[in-house]
């Protein structure tokens, strides 16, 4: 399991594979990326996606400027303005992955602005998720539990030494690290008492001496004065941590049944010798046979956020860039509100992406996005001036060239035939057709 | 015969006789719900009361004395009271409630629950929504989707069930063959001028994932062709006060005056989880609800078409019998539900739990909630409520025979 991918016959390097990477790792790759990456082979691919160069210190042009639309978007007290900067990021930055692993981090810790009201605490801690992504997931629990966001979304200002609030305590072993069942109710009371004195203060964590509880607990069996950070640290050392953490990046990056529980446990284990390194994991998982298997190409459902960036990018849309924030209203209306996950568990993703309206807002959004709608000067996408600046021209090579870049196979879906003369419809009921809800 | 058959059935669907239906002579009414999906039009509604619902504080056991003893700033004085009994008492905000209860509309559940209960959101919502307690099977199939596996399918392409919001329909409706829409308002089931849903092939009945989307997209693309009647032959001009519940409940209104077939609808209503300052929060929620429900019904009644609409109402949990040192409540177990419409026996049911005997600081149950939902499942879906809740329940004598 997990033997590093190398081409064969019946798994080459090819574009259906190439596709198959960018869709599942980021946000689609558009043409140029695609015949690079066959070009250059896997491993320097992979590489790409995993290592991205962006900059050491983040002074890059396009961090300098992410910063500053950042910046505006929290003084302006909007929380769409933060959807969209966070789109602009997924659209035009130098690490997709990073991002998708982002977002990955923002549905496992799920905290909606509609609890919240805070721009800036929003972003801060979207700030610390992505700052941590790659990273060791001890630091990121640690992190991510000290975010103000969380802790305003999970009431810790009431948890307080003469009568202890459980909700921080439950959720941060039920969802955040351990999973149901492993741990007891015992456990939370007494994690619940650690966190009292856990407050937020002007934006700031801030441990308040006077609430916190210093007597004794016991927690997984383990008896003393713990603080917070003790019991976060006993969460982390906890041995169910790594099947959750193994879980996540298998949900992000496998296909439907692809991951068996053998595969789970032996990341697991894996993840536990690496200091909980998210980062290898991902690596480890992307690298797979497993992943380029035929059993993992278009077996898992695409979501709102991959599905309208991916869209774009594949389609080059990036100068000028449609509205990011009409794209964070879609993204909505496809299920995926960026900033506002339904509750505590995050999306449920995967099949429950497919509802009726949910395909009915994709047809509209593709059909919209095709016809220039949601670019703020109203430019409609001229299929076939892309197609031949490309170097297609003949109506099957146009149908070849698309279904390639959008589908990553070499002909059409047959409902789709009778359009093959109708380019921008073409490119729209391609990206709204059953096969481009899946990657 | 089978062309003259079909443009029949096109020409009563499209008619106003539709909505008239219970005016219309015996024999020609009895053609017009043939075009039904469901056999006789029943529809069930159900509000999720989302976070746990403080029980206590809604059906309110004020002569208890363990009300006053464990509720000292939570406890609602004795003279905002709405008493129903020397007993029991709604919390003032439910007036609307308490109307239909007099009006005989209304029946309160008291004390329902399960054993064993479980504390977290996640789980215990599973199991009220599954009706099943391994938690292998809190992602797979709720009891509501296996209830509407066994109905026969709607007609015209209704969706089995429509969530009324914004988010993922609930695992309640999920089944392995029905389908679910979610959608917050009607708006949101148009397909755009210009824009086209997906061609695709004939989706076939395989469990992969290539044929469940292709049955989604023609599912999708069916519910759109509903819509798009619905907008144009729906006119709502009932009184409905402007909070989200009323408007999700007036949109489910519009599309059943409209005749629309789906048989089951849910809507659910959130913030019920008051760790904190609770009673301006949970005032303000059953406010919202008790107002929301009075309009949907009178609504209803008004076009004839109160005897085909069943409501439920419940949560996840009853909130814990003491309350926090920050004015609110921590998860508890048992609460009360509630039935409303016209097929129901009106008035209190099962015994309200105590507030002295408790077991852990929490409520003892009266009833469990696979016995509400047996009798739902065997006389208003006049479903087989064995395969869905699996095992015997009790049905609670909650509905008119």
């Amino acid at each position: 399991m997990f033997t590093p991918y190398s081409p064969t016959a019946a798994r080459p390097w090819d574009l259906r594979r190439v596709v198959h990477l960018h869709k599942r790792a980021g946000f689609a790759a558009d043409w140029n990326m695609i015949q690079r990456d066959l070009r250059d082979g896997p491993d320097v691919a992979m590489e790409r996606l995993l290592a991205p160069q962006t900059g050491e210190t983040g002074g890059t042009p396009f961090e300098e400027l992410s910063r500053v639309i950042c910046d505006a978007a929290v003084e302006s007290g909007s929380i769409n303005r933060l959807k969209a900067w966070w789109l602009y990021r997924m659209l035009l930055g130098p690490d997709p992955l990073g991002e998708r692993l982002t977002l990955m981090w923002h549905n496992h810790f799920a905290t909606s602005f509609t609890k919240v009201e805070d721009v800036g605490l929003m972003r801060r801690q979207n700030d610390t998720f992505r700052r941590h992504a790659r990273g060791a997931f001890g630091e990121l629990l640690a992190a991510s539990l000290h975010e103000p966001a969380l802790l305003v979304w999970l009431d810790a200002e009431a948890n307080r030494q003469e009568h202890p609030n459980e909700n921080l305590a439950r959720e941060m072993m039920e969802l955040f690290s351990l999973g149901v069942g492993n741990y007891s109710e015992t456990d939370i009371r007494e994690a619940a008492r650690a966190l009292t004195g856990w407050t937020v203060n002007r934006g700031a964590f801030r441990l308040q001496d006077a609430m916190h509880d210093a007597g004794e607990k016991t927690i997984f069996g383990q008896t003393g004065a713990w603080t917070g950070d003790d019991a976060v640290r006993l969460l982390a050392e906890h041995p169910a941590v790594s099947g959750r953490i193994a879980f996540r990046i298998c949900e992000l990056l496998l296909g439907e049944g692809v991951a068996t529980e053998s595969m789970l446990a032996m990341l697991a284990a894996g993840l536990h010798e690496h200091d909980l390194s998210i980062g290898w994991a991902v690596a480890t998982v992307l690298r797979s046979e497993e992943f380029f298997a035929d059993a993992n190409i278009g077996t898992r459902v695409t979501g709102p956020v991959e599905f309208v960036i991916g869209a774009a990018r594949a389609l080059e849309l990036t100068a000028p860039p449609p509205s990011t924030l009409r794209l964070a209203e879609v993204t909505a209306r496809l299920g995926q509100d960026l900033f506002a996950p339904p509750n505590v568990f995050g999306w449920t993703g995967g099949r429950a992406w497919l509802t009726s309206r949910n395909l009915i807002s994709r047809a509209n959004f593709t059909h919209d996005l095709i016809e220039g709608k949601l670019h703020p000067r109203w430019t409609a996408f001229d299929a076939a001036a892309f197609a031949a600046a490309h170097g297609f021209t003949t109506a099957p090579e146009r149908a070849a060239f698309f279904a390639q870049l959008l589908l990553g196979r070499s002909d059409l879906p047959a409902p789709l035939l009778h359009l093959v003369d109708d380019l921008n419809r073409l490119v729209a009921a391609i990206l709204a057709s059953p096969e481009a809800q899946l990657a | 015969m089978f062309a003259r058959s079909l443009s029949r059935r096109h020409f009563l669907r499209d008619s106003a006789l539709i909505a008239l239906a219970p005016s219309v002579p015996v024999f020609l009414g009895r053609t017009v719900r043939s075009a039904d999906i469901t056999a006789d039009g029943r529809i069930l509604v159900v509000i999720q009361l989302d976070g746990g619902n403080d029980g206590i504080n809604t059906v309110i056991p004020f002569a208890d004395p363990g009300y006053a003893q464990h509720r000292q700033e939570l406890r609602i004085a004795d003279d905002k009271l709405i008493k129903l009994n020397d007993q029991v008492a709604l919390h003032p905000d439910l007036k609307p409630l308490a109307e239909l209860l007099d009006d005989g509309r209304l029946a309160i559940v008291q004390g329902v629950g399960y054993p064993n209960p479980d504390r977290s959101h996640d789980v215990s919502m599973a199991i009220w929504q599954t009706a099943r307690f391994d938690a292998a099977e809190h992602k797979s199939y709720g009891w509501l989707g296996r209830a509407l596996d066994a109905a026969p399918a709607p007609a015209d392409g209704a969706p089995h069930s429509i969530l009324v919001t914004d988010r993922t329909p609930p695992v309640a409706l999920r089944g392995r063959r029905c389908s679910s829409v979610a959608m917050a308002n009607l708006n949101d089931l148009q397909i755009r001028p210009g824009a086209s849903l997906a061609a695709t092939e004939a989706a076939n009945d395989a469990d992969d994932l290539l044929a469940f989307t292709r049955r989604a997209t023609l599912d999708a693309r069916s519910a759109a062709d509903r819509i798009d009647d619905v907008v144009q032959s729906t006119a709502g001009a009932a009184e409905y006060p402007q909070t989200g519940l009323a408007d999700r409940l007036k949109t489910v209104a519009q599309l059943i005056k409209a005749n629309f077939a789906t048989p089951v609808y849910y809507a659910i209503q959130s913030g019920y989880d008051t760790h904190s300052t609770q009673l301006a929060t949970h005032g303000k929620l059953l406010r919202e609800l008790a107002g929301a429900v009075r309009a949907f019904l009178d609504d209803l009644q008004s076009s004839g078409l109160a005897d085909r609409v069943l409501v439920m109402g419940f949560s996840e949990f009853g909130r814990r019998v003491e309350e926090n040192a920050s004015l609110g409540t921590d998860h508890g177990t048992a609460g009360p539900m509630f039935l409303a419409g016209a097929g129901i026996h009106p008035g209190l049911h099962q015994a309200i739990p105590s507030m002295t005997d408790l077991v852990d600081g929490d409520l003892q149950m009266s009833v469990d909630f696979r016995s509400v939902y047996a009798a739902i499942l065997s006389q208003w879906l006049r479903v087989d409520p064995l395969p869905v809740l699996g095992g015997e329940f009790a049905k609670c004598e909650l509905l008119k025979a």
